[in-house]
């Protein structure tokens, strides 16, 4: 993959590292003279110095038909163009940016950024999912918000409770991925039965959650 | 609603001279800037209302009556806030009328496809230049 990460501090650092393992075209553009230097002499990999908001910067720093470019920049704005000239201009697959706004994340979507990223927004919708649901149980949204994965302790007296998988009716749009027996980890079968302490990971959608939460928590 | 309201982005020296004027010619003005000692610049004529806050945000848009523009016109001094805002105008808000004060012209690339009318300070320039001086020449 072609990936450009523009923009940045740590945050590019970390990406470039996580990257380069993996045997893939990146492309550095930073605004900053120093850190531009850093990243070249710990890396190998092409580094631009310039402003990642200007057509020609991203023009010397060859970012056409890029799989996907993240945008790093200090100022909302200022991603919110260099995704728009990345996508518009140089023909950019993906474009991710990272916002310091949470109110953004909805806004530069809707303008056509295709994944915005609000460390605040994540925080607050995790504990929005928290604090919705009882404390035995953690969930992790994603792919925006579509999908959540929970993890949820099975009790002594659970209606679930010594039932094989292929016996519960269980409502739609749940998958019951691992089970979480102590110490052992088990990928369930048909024939695999519920015991007593067992922790589900469970998949659904945001919608079907609480109806599936209820449904497994059924006491007999 | 009825969309007749004209609302300035960025009071500075065109942005402030742009609402006086409408204003003066009866417009229902709405001037927005983040510095309260920005609207100094508006002549006594002004008789439109000053909404202080960060144009970005949708909450200040909104306080200025953004639903009932029927003009924006953008001029604050960064070019990608400018076009930032004149896109929201256009997508989200979808103003008939959108003026967009730009100083690199690449950046009118990200207009195509809107009816959003660049203003750019350099091309003006150039064509300013080349009028007077070869108005000189003749001379």
């Amino acid at each position: 993959m072609k990936i450009v990460i523009a923009g940045g501090k740590h945050e590019a650092d970390f990406i470039v590292n996580m990257f380069k393992e993996d045997h893939h075209e990146l492309i550095v553009i930073n605004p900053d003279y120093d850190f531009a230097e850093y990243i070249s002499t710990n890396n190998d990999v092409p580094v631009f110095t310039g402003d990642p908001t200007k057509t020609y910067c991203l023009s010397d720093a060859e970012i056409q038909d890029a799989d996907v470019l993240i945008a790093l920049n200090m100022l909302d704005t200022d991603n919110y163009i260099t995704c728009m000239i990345a996508k518009r201009i140089f023909n950019v697959t993906k474009t991710v940016c990272i916002v310091r706004n949470p109110k953004n994340v909805e806004i530069f979507k809707t303008l056509g950024v295709d994944a915005v990223i609000s460390s605040t927004y994540m925080l607050a919708q995790m504990i929005k999912n928290e604090t919705s649901l009882e404390s035995i149980i953690k969930t992790l949204p994603f792919e925006d918000d579509r999908i959540v994965v929970m993890e949820i302790g099975i009790e002594e007296d659970y209606e679930l409770v010594n039932k094989s998988l292929q016996d519960i009716v269980f409502p739609s749009n749940i998958n019951i991925s691992c089970i979480y027996r102590d110490p052992h980890v088990i990928i369930p079968k048909g024939t695999t039965v519920i015991k007593p302490f067992d922790r589900l990971i469970v998949i659904s959608t945001p919608q079907e959650q609480e109806s599936i939460i209820k449904y497994l928590q059924k006491r007999k | 609603m009825k969309r007749n309201k004209f609302i300035v982005i960025g009071s500075g020296r065109l942005g402030s001279s742009i609402a006086t004027k409408m204003s003066e010619l009866g417009e229902d003005v709405f001037i927005i800037d983040a510095n309260d000692d920005a609207f100094r610049k508006l002549q006594e004529t002004f008789s439109g209302y000053e909404v202080i806050g960060d144009a970005t945000d949708l909450g200040t848009l909104e306080r200025a009556n953004i639903k009932q523009a029927r003009t924006v016109v953008v001029t604050t001094e960064s070019d990608n806030i400018n076009l930032f805002i004149a896109h929201v105008c256009f997508y989200i808000y979808h103003v008939p009328h959108i003026f967009v004060r730009l100083n690199d012209t690449d950046k009118g690339q990200l207009l195509e496809g809107t009816d959003i009318e660049p203003i750019f300070p350099f091309n003006l320039s150039i064509h300013e230049f080349l009028r007077i001086y070869n108005g000189g020449d003749k001379a």
